[in-house]
């Protein structure tokens, strides 16, 4: 048989390949073109080999191309292992008289024989005591003597070849699926080939049958030798139908195992004698990141790569950059993670070292894996102007979005798991055991849609300034979810026996709280993350002009004034990302606490009756948004009427909502929404909105003490910017006139966001002129924020106690109280000596 | 691929403070699989510092060494080969390759690793192979005050081996090579 192939493969060289080979060809092509690029749908070891690069995609390449660089990257590997894999015993150039003083097994010389002999013996010891522990699972595959040489060789050979990184735990794990990829493509062939056994030995042999004539004159001898192969084939010939007819798919294969097109033997796209060699070029791609992709051999290397602004090493730069999405998508999430201290590297280090090896299955992670290659790898264009676009490298190509959009999703998925839980501990176990039974497709989806916001302008370029805003409205919608392990810790953990009056107070107006949004039918963040990204959606697409915003449509003007001198900020200066972005995140966490503090006092108001008091907080919203429309929005935008009319419907549970917006009916619709680009500017409308619609309601019932309270922090940022210097204040006195302006549109609440956003954006200045200092004085002024609202909170309760009549145990509550008081006074004074030292 | 230092006569302290330290410094651990040592050590501190090179020691007793529990001869088998070691002062006329050959029938080894005459020699005799590693210090013998610190190491690979010769001359480490093969019919 084989000499029929011989003979009949030159014939058809003879006569014309490309007759032949073409029709074939073409037909494979138009059917990939139909479906783009899945063209291997079920070769995945070749699809992977397009999608990094290796081989030339199919559409826009014959297979003889295929074949020629197959063929070519293979001989770079075995070209590679000749020179690098040392045996001491041979000599190389066969030169009988190599210099024995360096080429001898004890020879000091690093560069001798030996000595590349005895480092890699090193190397391969490290490498096999990681092979061994591989997928025990899969153990008959990946355990057997065969596959676990061939990882050895790549891994030796791929860190003898880039000494730079030399080999990390992890790096086995990333080689593993692709040889098993490659594995189980070889062995689809060889059940592919058994099932069509006919068109791989007849492919020739028909093709021959009907040029009987010319073969005659072609090298004689050799068919008499096949003579009696030929007759055996005679019969099969009938029943030969052409290739064309074939399956695709089928087709492809027997295009890609054929042996004697381009290069040979050598050019066989699917061989298992050459799997070594295509797992290396595979490995090789992934780590080095051709042609753009994410280079994961930068998650290994414990220094920064060149072009990284922020000095990390990758992997931690990653780790940082997948927070950040997550503060934007989630900034609740974002913020209980970073309270408790769970830092991203914790967890990302091992999900992006070894691209999420470790937490799925090995065919999950295969279709993960087809997503993350496929995914677009060139470098996004960037305006060159924009110096922060780069400050997560991760986020410059889709890839690398897509990668960390993954994670993010992930973390998204324990969303409920993680928000439960008050120890870091368990947190990153969670994290870290990730459930088994996931729908995988739809993370997959949800990546897919993070993806794009990664990569939306305002993400990665004025991304900081999108996610403090959007931070900011997110931590006045999701508060009451915040609320409570705000007011509790940091010295209580919630389930401990409530031992002071306030705490329980809080823990009963959270409960009703969750009531509520439980009656809404649905988990709290989804609906209200949907109307955040609903409003913020529709507010994009009117007001992300500026100009028509300003002039058209009849938002409030704070917005504008605040977005100018947002502007001027960002122009004048190159915002250091992360230290903005901690601002931003400490003035929501501020925030926080403002709105604590006025419940605490709207709950006065309404008599201590807390499971009123959500109801009661329901109605005032209701009351205070309408107002507000009355008030803020123009009867000509109906921008701002959705955006009250959502909010109210919203804060009101009403169950109806659906009428009003589809979405909120539609978690997953919602989810598309995310995908938008989004403006920094929408998101200061939406928090100015949102909190107008709040806080009007609130200061409906206690406007004294909102006045009050908005002045003690005005007061005291004003504290904080005289300590930060002369630079500063400057932009204080513009954040103040926008309090000013504030004011004067008269609403309160706006008064307190905008004075501590101001401040927030002066300090930013001040991190400018030094950045460390600033982040410990930030620091100190935080936790002295943190203790005057300890002081309040506490008097505030004294207050409630005095006046009314029917509470119990007022003495030792009362003493209680005062002396934390006491304490809390302690330590800010403390700290207002440590700031007037610096 | 097995590495076996072949080492012996040292005479510590005797005759000899310590190994030439340009010996010292190539031999390290980690790189040695087994050391066989002919004896004349002499004192247990040589076998301690042997026994940091390699954890896998044979050695044979000589006629100054202090321990006396160390065997006259000893066999090992390494891979392939059957590896005997005397320390040959048993062994008359000393150096004697007729003598060392019959011990080695005797022993029924592939490759006789005999010291005490402190002069490296290597044969090959009757399919089998006898070597002296001579003296790792350069101590002197009873025949001569002129000698070559030297040691042997044996790289056994399958059915070759391939013997590096580490001599000490005028300050210098001069390396020879010398290869045998075993012919597999030789085993029965």
């Amino acid at each position: 048989m084989w000499v029929i192939y011989f003979f009949c493969s030159n014939q058809l060289i003879f006569m014309s390949p490309a007759a032949i080979e073409r029709p074939m060809l073409e037909s494979a092509c138009s059917k990939s073109s139909d479906e783009s690029r899945r063209s291997f749908a079920n070769l995945r070891g070749v699809q992977w080999r397009t999608d990094l690069g290796i081989l030339p995609p199919l559409s826009s390449s014959t297979i003889d191309d295929l074949r020629k660089v197959t063929a070519d990257s293979r001989r770079r590997y075995a070209c590679l292992r000749r020179h690098l894999l040392v045996d001491p015993h041979l000599p190389k150039d066969g030169s009988n008289s190599p210099n024995l003083a360096i080429d001898n097994p004890l020879s000091q010389n690093p560069d001798s024989t030996w000595g590349r002999f005895f480092r890699n013996a090193e190397l391969e010891k490290t490498v096999d005591q990681d092979l061994s522990r591989l997928y025990p699972e899969h153990g008959n595959y990946f355990q057997s003597t065969g596959c676990q040489g061939m990882l050895r060789r790549i891994l030796l050979l791929w860190c003898l070849r880039h000494p730079e990184y030399g080999y990390r735990q992890g790096m086995h794990e990333l080689l593993a699926p692709l040889l098993y990829v490659l594995h189980v493509d070889v062995e689809r062939l060889s059940e592919v080939r058994k099932e069509y056994e006919d068109h791989f030995t007849d492919k020739f042999d028909g093709l021959s049958f009907q040029e009987n004539d010319l073969r005659y004159n072609f090298d004689f001898k050799k068919y008499l030798d096949s003579m009696e192969d030929e007759i055996g084939s005679h019969g099969n010939a009938t029943k030969v139908r052409s290739l064309d007819e074939l399956d695709p798919e089928i087709q492809t294969i027997v295009l890609l195992s054929d042996a004697y097109g381009a290069e040979g033997e050598l050019g066989i796209v699917l061989s298992e004698k050459f799997m070594e060699h295509d797992a290396y070029c595979m490995f090789d791609a992934l780590m080095n990141g051709a042609h753009g992709a994410v280079a994961m051999a930068d998650f290994f290397s414990p220094s920064p790569v060149g072009g990284s602004h922020s000095g990390l090493p990758p992997v931690i730069e990653a780790s940082a950059a997948l927070y950040h999405l997550l503060s934007v998508v989630d900034s609740s999430l974002h913020s209980h993670l970073v309270e408790l201290g769970v830092e991203p590297q914790y967890f990302a280090l091992r999900w992006l070292r070894v691209l999420f090896g470790r937490e799925f299955s090995l065919e999950n992670l295969l279709l993960i894996w087809d997503e993350i290659f496929a995914a677009d790898k060139n470098k996004l264009e960037k305006g060159a102007g924009d110096d922060t676009g780069s400050t997560f490298g991760i986020f410059s190509s889709p890839q690398g979005a897509l990668i960390s959009a993954f994670a993010v999703s992930m973390i998204l998925y324990l969303r409920s798991s993680l928000l439960s839980t008050e120890n870091a501990t368990i947190c990153l176990q969670r994290l870290l055991k990730f459930p088994e039974n996931i729908d995988l497709r739809k993370l997959i989806g949800k990546a897919k849609s993070l993806q794009a916001l990664a990569l939306g302008p305002s993400i990665s370029s004025s991304s900081p300034r999108c996610g403090g805003a959007y931070n900011h409205s997110k931590s006045m919608v999701v508060r009451s979810h915040t609320l409570p392990s705000d007011s509790i810790s940091p010295k209580t953990p919630l389930n401990m026996v409530p031992d002071s009056y306030w705490e329980e107070k809080w823990r009963v107006l959270h409960k009703a709280a969750e009531q509520r949004n439980g009656s809404s039918g649905k988990q709290n963040p989804t609906p209200k993350k949907g109307w955040t990204e609903k409003v913020r959606l529709s507010l994009s697409r009117t007001a992300s002009d500026p100009s028509p915003a300003k002039a058209g449509c009849g938002n409030d003007h704070k917005p504008s004034v605040r977005r100018r001198l947002l502007e001027d900020l960002s122009q004048e200066l190159g915002l250091d990302e992360d230290t903005e972005k901690a601002g931003c995140d400490e003035v929501s966490g501020q925030k926080d606490h403002i709105c604590k503090v006025v419940e605490v006092e709207n709950q006065d108001g309404v008599n201590n009756d807390f499971t009123c008091v959500a109801e009661e907080r329901c109605l005032s919203g209701i009351a205070g948004s309408e107002e507000n429309s009355s008030l803020f929005s123009d009867p000509s935008s109906p921008l701002s009427g959705a955006n009250n009319h959502e909010n109210d419907s919203e804060k009101s549970s009403v169950a109806s909502n659906s009428s009003i917006d589809e979405t909120d009916d539609h978690p997953e619709a919602n989810h598309e929404d995310t995908t938008l680009p989004v403006s920094h500017l929408p998101n200061n409308a939406t928090l100015n909105s949102g909190d107008n619609n709040e806080a009007t309601g609130k200061s409906l019932a206690v406007p004294k003490e909102r006045k009050l309270l908005s002045g003690k922090f005005q007061w005291f940022w004003k504290f904080g910017r005289s300590n930060d210097g002369e630079e500063t204040s400057e932009k204080g006195n513009g954040a103040l006139d926008v309090t000013k302006s504030a004011n004067d549109a008269g609403s309160q609440s706006s008064t307190v966001c905008s004075s501590v956003d101001g401040s927030c954006y002066s300090s930013t200045t001040g991190d400018l002129v030094d950045q460390n200092m600033m982040g410990s004085l930030r620091n100190l002024g935080h936790s002295m924020l943190e203790h005057i609202q300890v002081i309040e909170s506490v008097f505030q309760q004294d207050r409630v106690q005095v006046g009314s009549s029917d509470n119990f145990s007022k003495n030792v509550l009362v003493g209680k109280g005062q002396v934390t008081a006491m304490t809390a006074l302690k330590e800010l004074r403390k700290i207002s000596n440590l700031l007037s030292e610096m | 691929m097995v590495l076996v230092l072949a080492i012996g006569d040292l005479h510590i302290p005797h005759r000899a403070a310590d190994l030439p330290p340009k010996f010292k410094s190539m031999l390290v651990p980690g790189k040695i699989q087994h050391i066989i040592c002919t004896g004349n050590l002499c004192i247990k501190e040589v076998h301690d510092y042997l026994k940091s090179l390699c954890p896998d020691l044979h050695i044979t007793r000589g006629e100054y060494d202090e321990d006396s529990r160390y065997p006259e001869t000893k066999t090992l088998t390494i891979g392939q080969f059957k590896l005997g070691i005397c320390h040959g002062h048993q062994v008359i006329p000393w150096g004697d390759l007729d003598s060392l050959a019959m011990l080695q029938r005797q022993l029924d080894v592939d490759i006789l690793i005999a010291g005490h005459t402190h002069q490296f020699k290597a044969y090959k005799h009757e399919g089998g192979v006898v070597i002296n590693p001579g003296s790792a210090t350069g101590a002197y013998s009873s025949f001569t005050y002129d000698v070559n610190p030297s040691f042997v190491l044996m790289d056994i690979d399958g059915l070759r081996v391939v013997v590096y010769v580490y001599e000490l001359i005028d300050g210098e480490v001069k390396v020879d090579k010398i290869d045998f093969k075993k012919t597999a019919t030789t085993r029965s």
